[in-house]
Parts: structure tokens; sequence; C-alpha cells
């Protein structure tokens, strides 16, 4: 082999492995899973599934909707840092979050939804229980609803945790 | 004219008062329902501050994007009951690199692009990525000023390259 050869290969690698030791292009397809429990104060706690941040529509609204399973499995939903103006029967829905009249203030008709309860108080952090039976995966919003005039106060379109 | 002026102003107001009277009385009724719930609520107000009754509290929270390296899932700061901060990644997802790092930066949020060592942003190091997908813990030091630092970053310190950024927002 000729000499011009031999340095080429010398030089070439190293230059190869500091290249793959820089880049590590395998990583590209190996994937590193891991799969860590909560930490260990969390584990009696009640487990966040979905949370949103309310906006206001028609009152000014904000806070946060958050739907947990408590340990025993039951669902509900609390909202914390809560404020909305007060009113008159006024509401908390669960709502499909795709329903077009969300987009506007004031619903014509009804408003398809899962009734939680009349809302407890216009500020502070409360909990409503949902219904058993009720899909998450169908209602992925949270409206404050005000039934007498048929406007909404707020929403919270939800996400997973 | 002044007359009809008074008389425009007297029927003006008694309207405004016989509108307003019903929304009143509304609200008298609105108070009285939650005054009397008051008591039958306070043991239930009592339960829904037992199931919070902190062994640990969430904090922050905040979703990760990221387009580069495609990077999604939830970032979360929890505080346990002794006061010690753990940040948590669940449904988490990004691209497997060499030398990555979960670290908090002192911004608002970080561009896709962003390159922390070049704007001398502040950072605090909170250990190697354990993983590229899953569930995962990382101990947040004492003394970290929160409201300061308000971004989680992946971050690959080799090339300085943001992989992914989550804003934490008030939980």
């Amino acid at each position: 082999m000729s000499r011009n050869k031999w340095i080429l290969i010398l030089i070439g690698i190293p230059v190869l492995v500091g290249a793959w030791w820089a880049f590590r292009p395998e990583k590209l397809f190996i994937n590193q899973k891991v799969n860590e429990s909560a930490p260990a104060a969390l584990s009696s706690e009640p487990e966040a599934l979905y949370t949103g941040k309310l906006e206001g529509k028609i009152h000014q609204t904000s806070g946060r909707a958050t739907i947990y399973k408590s340990t025993d499995g039951r669902e509900y939903l609390r909202l914390s840092d809560f404020t909305t103006s007060n009113g008159p029967d006024v509401h908390v829905l669960l709502v499909r979050a795709e329903d077009k009249v969300l987009g506007g203030e004031i619903v014509k008709g009804d408003l398809d939804g899962v009734e939680l309860g009349a809302l407890k108080g216009n500020q502070g952090d409360q909990n409503y229980d949902l219904p058993a039976s009720v899909d998450l995966t169908k209602y992925q919003a949270v409206t404050i609803y005000c039934e007498r005039f048929h406007a909404i106060f707020g929403v919270a379109r939800l996400e997973r945790f | 004219m002044v007359r009809m002026i008074k008389a425009g102003l007297a029927f003006t107001a008694l309207a405004g008062a016989l509108l307003l009277q019903p929304t009143l009385r509304a609200q008298d009724n609105m108070k009285q329902d939650s005054m009397k719930q008051d008591d039958m609520k306070h043991d239930k107000m009592q339960d829904d501050k037992m199931m919070h009754d902190v062994r640990a509290k969430t904090l922050e929270t905040g979703k990760f994007h990221g387009k580069v390296h495609a990077t999604s899932g939830r970032a979360t700061v929890y505080q346990e009951s002794d006061g010690k901060l753990v940040l948590r990644l669940t449904n988490f997802k990004t691209s497997n690199g060499p030398d990555v790092h979960v670290i908090l930066v002192a911004t608002k949020d970080a561009m896709d692009d962003a390159n922390f060592l070049k704007d001398n942003t502040d950072k605090v190091e909170l250990g190697k990525l354990k993983g590229n997908e899953g569930d995962q813990n990382y101990e947040i030091p004492a003394g970290t000023d929160l409201t300061k630092f308000r971004t989680v970053s992946i971050y690959c310190e080799r090339f300085n390259a943001n992989f992914g950024a989550a804003p934490l927002e008030k939980f």
C-alpha cells in the first residue's frame, strides 16, 4: 500500500471516531425510555388528568380548571385561582371543545353539555363532582354559564396533564 | 320646555328603576342562596380542602413545544411537604441526542433555536436527560427562584441547541 493511503487511514479513523462521538447519529434511531413514578408524596394524592386556563368571554373570568381522579377513582373538577363576575343562575358545565357556540358569548337555544352544578362562588378554589358516566374524551372544555341569559362567562379548554 | 325635559328625566328615572329592579332582586336571591348554602357547604368546603391538604403541591405547569427536534409533553413543578421542589416531565417525548440536559432558564419562553450559552441567560442545571421518552423527575436545587426561572429547556450542551422548551404558568 502506498504511504499516502496509510496517512489517510491514520487521520481518517480518528476523525470518524470523533465525529461519531460528537454526533452519536445512532441515537436518531435508538430511543431511551424511562418510566419514573410520581414523587412519593404524590402517590396518595388525587391525580390530575386534564387542565386548562379559563379565559373570559362576556365577563372577565380567570383561573385554572383541572380534572382530578381521586384515589378512590371518583373524578372531580377543581377550579383554582378562580375569579369571575357574580351573576344570576350561573352554572358549571362540561361542553364539547369543538362546539361552535364557544366562539361567541351568547348561546342561541340550549347548550349541549354535562351539568356539574350551580357555581358555588364567584371567587376561590372549589370542587365539582363529575357524574360517573361522563366521557372526558368527548367533553374537553369547561364553561361558566349563566343559564338565565344564555351567556358564556368563561371557557377553559382542557389539555392532557 | 323645561317642564318637558324634567318630565322626560323623571320618566327615564322611573323606567330605569323598574328595569333595574328585577336584576337587583335576583342578586339578593343569589346572596341569600349562597348564604344559606354556606352553612351546608361548610363540611364540603373542608372536604375540598382535605382532598388537597397537601403533602405535595402543584406550583407550575407548562407544555413543551419544539419543532427542530420534535418535543412534546408537559413539565410540572411540585413542592413536596418538606419544601423540596421537583420537576416532573409527563407524556414526554423528544429526540435522542448526545449530552442532553434538563435546565431551567431565566426567560419567559424560548425559541426553537435559542442558544443560552451565547446570550448569557441565567440557567439552573437539573441534570442529564434520563430518557428521551417517558415520565421522569428532576430535583430542583433549594433556593431556586421560580419567579425568575420561567422556562424548562431540553438543552443539548454539546451543540448549544434547544431541543424544546416549556414556558411555566401558575397552576
